[in-house]
């Protein structure tokens, strides 16, 4: 079973999220926090992460630079899930090594299963 | 004409949210006006008085006249641009703020709606569901809107400027427009030279002007009528027009078309819904990308949208 990690503070995004992920047959964790996304991501070795940017702990960004560096979940595709949307956000996060940015509120849950997949086929 | 522009101080009061003589042109007329005052007052005294100390005394009071309402006007500038600056950095952080309940609303709707099309549920609760979705996605839109708003006030709304097939942009904005437009049996056509170079333009960008002007035609079109979409080349330009049988535009409310939250009476009698903020977003993302909208219509009888965009130059 494909395993999914999101890392996302708002409770309700975060379950609706977790619980349409189930309904498509994927495995998913959630974290809360930076610090909690970076330890599951270890832990857990998912084959995606759903990442936000501004979080509790440590930000999406700074999240983002640990996972790159770390050579056990530097290969690992982040999704960028936030409703931030300046220029400058996302070309640091295109930088920084995101794969794909998707702004929240211009998504449905049934949009970001689809980049799940397309992202799971590319990789 | 510039010039006339400055003075015209019942739009410039009206652009700035001031009273008339709240503004810089106003000042700036007063400002003169003491200046030929005063100096016509120097040239009298220094005519009776030979005393070089009177004139010394007189000058002096000129040069602090001068300073004193030289400083309130640009006090009054600085507030002005303070108050602007703070009002657009207010609606962008609002509509940030907005949008993460609103995420939430979308998303916990279609996972309702999802579990709906599984199990038993009435007609009526899941009609419900569905309106709630809708409503949610229009308010999306609504606050997207508000926030490219923002961004061209502050200038930060960027523009990408990428080769881009405008065809396959129109195609995609007919097809998005297309339940829209059935519902009120309006006909979308678009006719197209087989090929057309590539336009230097933002894709996404571009496909929001032309759903934009399409989504206005069909709302404005109150008889089943049809919507001619052409492109044509001209030139280094690909020019874009859309011709619709609608209520048109009164002659005397044309120039303001794209004004920042204009509606026309005739429309927002005909559509309650509507923000005025489409044409001037529209405008802005146009001319940013090097091209020019423009607009002909006939109260009536319809209207024809029309905007060019730049030819990407080949590569050779």
């Amino acid at each position: 079973m494909t395993k999914i990690l999101i890392v996302e503070d708002e409770l309700t995004l975060n379950k609706a999220l977790e619980e349409f992920l189930v309904e498509e047959k994927f495995e998913v964790f959630s974290a809360f926090d930076g610090e909690e996304g970076i330890r599951l991501a270890k832990e857990k070795k998912p084959d995606l992460i759903l990442l936000d940017i501004i979080l509790p702990k440590k930000d999406g960004f700074e999240v983002l630079d640990y996972l790159k560096l770390d050579k056990k979940t530097q290969k690992i595709p982040v999704l960028l899930l936030t409703n931030l949307e300046s220029a400058e956000d996302i070309e640091k996060a295109f930088n920084k090594g995101a794969t794909t940015y998707l702004v929240k509120a211009n998504y449905r849950l049934e949009d970001i299963v689809k980049k799940i997949k397309e992202t799971l086929k590319c990789a | 004409m510039q010039i006339i522009n400055d003075l015209n101080l019942k739009k410039q009061a009206r652009d700035l949210g001031v009273k008339i003589w709240q503004t810089p042109g106003f000042m700036f007329i007063m400002l003169g006006m003491i200046a030929v005052v005063i100096m016509t007052a120097v040239f009298l005294i220094s005519q009776n008085y030979n005393d070089p100390e009177i004139l010394v005394l007189a000058e002096s009071f000129v040069v602090v006249v001068i300073l004193i309402v030289g400083n309130s006007v640009i006090t009054m500038v600085t507030q002005v641009t303070k108050l602007n600056r703070m009002k657009s950095e207010f609606v962008s952080v609002a509509s940030h703020q907005l949008r993460t309940p609103l995420s939430a609303i979308k998303w916990e709707t279609e996972l309702l709606l999802s579990k709906c099309r599984r199990r038993v549920v009435g007609d009526k609760q899941r009609q419900s569901i569905e309106n709630i979705n809708t409503l949610s996605i229009k308010m999306t839109h609504l606050i997207n809107d508000l926030l490219d708003v923002a961004r061209i006030d502050q200038h930060r709304l960027i523009i990408k400027k990428i080769p881009t097939d405008i065809i396959a942009v129109a195609k995609d904005s007919i097809k998005e427009a297309q339940s829209l437009a059935k519902k009120r049996h309006i006909e979308l056509a678009l006719s197209a030279p087989r090929k057309l170079p590539a336009v230097l333009a933002d894709p996404e960008k571009l496909q929001m002007v032309v759903e934009n002007l399409l989504n206005n035609s069909i709302k404005y079109t109150t008889n089943h009528g049809k919507i001619e979409l052409k492109l044509t080349k001209k030139d280094a330009l690909v020019i874009f027009n859309i011709k619709d049988s609608g209520v048109g535009i009164p002659t005397e409310q044309q120039e303001r078309i794209f004004d920042k939250f204009f509606r026309s009476d005739n429309i927002a009698k005909y559509q309650t819904e509507g923000t005025g903020l489409g044409l001037y977003i529209a405008k802005n993302i146009i001319e940013q990308m090097g091209g020019r909208i423009w607009f002909e219509s006939v109260e009536n009888l319809g209207s024809i949208f029309s905007f060019s965009v730049p030819i990407a130059k080949q590569k050779d």
